[in-house]
C-alpha cells in the first residue's frame, strides 16, 4: 500500500455528503472521483472520503469529500465531519417521498454544525428512476429557493449531472472564497500552517517536495 | 474440540480456551456446536418466529431492508444468485426476529453485517439464538437509543496504544483522527471490512470467548502491528484516517489474536477505563 502524501494544490475543499440511507451518496462519491458505480455497494459505516482535483480559472482545487452514514443514530458521530466544511450536498432519492421530506432536518444539522456560509447543494438523485419519480422537481426547486440552496437532479448511475454537481459545488465556493466570504476562517498562504489546518476550513498552499 | 465437545458435561472452560488458541474453532461445524454452548444457549427451547406482519411492521424494518439489499458482497463470490437470494430473504427475517424479540434495543447499520456471518455458518434458528444472547450481553452497549456508550468504547483505544507506544499515541492525538476509522471495526466485528469469511469467523470464535471490549484490544493491536506505517503518514486526519481504515488483506490473525489477548492481560479494562473517561470529559467540554 502506498501512502497518499501531499500534492500540489491552490486550494483544498473540504465538502460534506449527507441525506437518509440508501439515497445514493456513496456511488455519487465514486462516480465523481473514480468514475464508478456500484450496483452492490456497502451501507456507509461512520465515514469515508475520497479527492479529486479539478481546475477552476486557472486555479487547482482539491476537493475532499466526506461520505457519511445515513441512519439518524450515527448523526452524532458524522456531524463532528462537518467542522471546516465549505460545502455541503444534501442528497434525497426522486423515487422515495421520504427522503425529500428529511430534507429538513439535515439543513437543521447544517445549520447547527457547520460554518454559516457554507455552500449548500440540494441533489435529487436516481433521475433513472424516472418511471418511479416521486418528488417533482419543481417542488425540490421551489424548495431550495426558499432556503438558499442550489438545486440539481443526478443519476449515480447513468452519470446524469454528477460532474455537473461537484463542479457547480466547487465553483461556488470558490467564488465566495474569492469573494473572501469565509470571514472567519483561516487561509493559509504558506506551507507553515499548524498540523491541525485540515481543521481550518480552507486551506490555500502549495506543498513542497521538504514537507 | 471434540474431546471437549464430548465430555459429560461438556467442558465449556476448554471450548473457551479453545476458541482463543491457534486456529480456534477450525470448521464452521465444530461451530455450529460450540458457538451455542460458549453461550449457554438452551436450543431445544427456541421461541416460535413472529408472524410476517409482526416482523414488517417494526420501525426498524425499512432500513434493515436498505442494509440487507446493500450486502451481496457478504456472500461467498461463487454463490448462486437464487441462493443468495434466499440467503438475504431469511437475514431480513432473522434480524426482525431478534428485534422484535428485544423491544428495548435498537438496530444499526453494521448489526446485518453481524448477523448475516452466523447465517452463513449455523442457519436461521441457531442465529436467533446465538444473536438472542449477544445481543444482551457483548452487542448491548451499540443498541441503545443513542451511541453515547458506543463512542464511550472507543475511547479505550487511544490509552491502550499509548501504553505500549506513547509516540504512537501522541501522534494519532496530534493528527485529531479521532476513533471513528475503527467504528465498523468494533460493531461489526470485523464483519464489514474483512473479505475472508474465513478471517471473520476466526475472530468470532475469539470474541465470543472473550470480554466485550477484546474487539477494541484488537484494534488498538493492529495500529500497533503497523505502526511504522502510521507514522510514516502525513500527521494529519484525512491520511491517518485512509490508512488505519483501510486494512490490509494479509494481517497475521492469529498473531495479532495473541498479541491482544495479552494487551487484554497486560492493561485490562480495569486499568485504561479512567483514561478513557478522561477523553470523555475533554470531548465534552471541547
Amino acid at each position: 500500500m502506498s501512502f497518499q502524501g501531499p500534492e500540489e494544490y491552490d486550494y483544498l475543499f473540504k465538502i460534506v455528503l449527507i441525506g437518509d440511507s440508501g439515497v445514493g451518496k456513496s456511488n455519487l462519491l465514486s462516480r465523481f472521483t473514480r468514475n464508478e458505480f456500484n450496483l452492490e455497494s456497502k451501507s456507509t459505516i461512520g465515514v469515508e472520503f475520497a479527492t479529486r482535483s479539478i481546475v477552476v480559472e486557472g486555479k487547482k482545487l482539491k476537493a475532499q469529500i466526506w461520505d457519511t452514514a445515513g441512519q439518524e443514530r450515527f448523526r452524532a458521530i458524522t456531524s463532528a465531519y462537518y467542522r471546516g466544511a465549505v460545502g455541503a450536498m444534501l442528497v434525497y432519492d426522486i423515487a422515495k417521498h421520504a427522503t425529500f421530506e428529511n430534507i429538513d432536518r439535515w439543513l437543521k444539522e447544517l445549520r447547527d454544525h457547520a460554518d454559516d456560509n457554507i455552500v449548500v447543494l440540494l441533489v435529487g438523485n436516481k433521475t433513472d428512476l424516472r418511471h418511479l419519480r416521486a418528488v417533482m422537481s419543481e417542488d425540490a426547486a421551489e424548495y431550495a429557493d426558499r432556503n438558499n440552496l442550489i438545486f440539481i437532479e443526478t443519476s449515480a448511475l447513468d452519470s446524469t449531472n454528477v460532474e455537473h454537481a461537484f463542479q457547480q459545488c466547487l465553483n461556488e465556493v470558490y467564488k465566495r472564497v474569492a469573494d473572501r466570504h469565509f470571514s472567519n476562517v483561516n487561509i493559509g498562504q504558506t506551507t507553515a500552517l499548524p498540523t491541525t489546518n485540515l481543521q481550518s476550513t480552507i486551506l490555500e498552499k502549495k506543498f513542497c517536495c521538504n514537507s | 474440540i471434540l474431546k471437549a465437545l464430548a465430555s459429560n458435561p461438556i467442558n465449556v472452560e476448554m471450548l473457551r480456551q479453545l476458541s482463543i488458541s491457534r486456529g480456534g474453532l477450525v470448521s464452521n461445524e465444530l461451530r455450529q456446536k460450540a458457538w451455542p454452548l460458549l453461550l449457554n444457549i438452551d436450543i431445544d427451547n427456541i421461541p416460535p418466529k413472529p408472524n410476517e406482519e409482526e416482523l414488517h411492521s417494526h420501525k426498524d424494518y425499512g432500513q434493515v431492508v436498505l442494509d440487507v439489499n446493500r450486502s451481496v458482497k457478504r456472500f461467498p463470490p461463487g454463490m448462486l444468485e437464487e441462493v443468495r437470494l434466499s440467503y438475504q430473504d431469511q437475514l431480513i427475517d432473522c434480524i426482525m426476529w431478534i428485534l422484535v424479540n428485544n423491544m428495548d434495543l435498537h438496530y444499526y447499520q453494521g448489526f446485518h453485517d453481524v448477523v448475516v456471518t452466523f447465517l452463513l455458518v449455523v442457519g436461521e434458528r441457531l442465529t436467533f439464538c446465538i444473536m438472542n444472547k449477544l445481543v444482551q450481553n457483548h452487542f448491548r452497549d451499540f443498541m441503545d437509543k443513542t451511541m453515547d456508550k458506543t463512542n464511550f468504547m472507543l475511547n479505550y483505544l487511544l490509552p491502550i496504544i499509548g501504553k505500549v507506544n506513547p509516540k504512537l499515541r501522541k501522534f494519532l492525538e496530534k493528527s485529531e483522527v479521532g476513533m471513528i476509522f475503527c467504528l465498523s471495526w468494533l460493531i461489526t466485528w470485523y464483519g464489514h471490512v474483512l473479505k475472508d469469511l474465513k478471517d471473520i469467523v476466526r475472530l468470532y470464535d475469539f470474541f465470543i470467548a472473550c470480554h466485550p471490549l477484546m474487539p477494541i484490544y484488537l484494534a488498538a493491536d493492529i495500529v500497533l502491528y503497523r505502526q511504522i506505517e502510521v507514522m510514516c503518514c502525513v500527521c494529519e486526519m484525512p491520511y491517518v484516517h485512509r490508512f488505519l481504515s483501510q486494512l490490509p488483506d494479509d494481517l497475521p490473525f492469529e498473531q495479532l489474536i495473541i498479541s491482544s489477548g495479552d494487551l487484554f492481560l497486560q492493561y485490562p479494562p480495569s486499568v485504561i477505563k479512567h483514561e478513557a473517561e478522561m477523553i470523555r470529559e475533554k470531548l465534552v467540554l471541547f
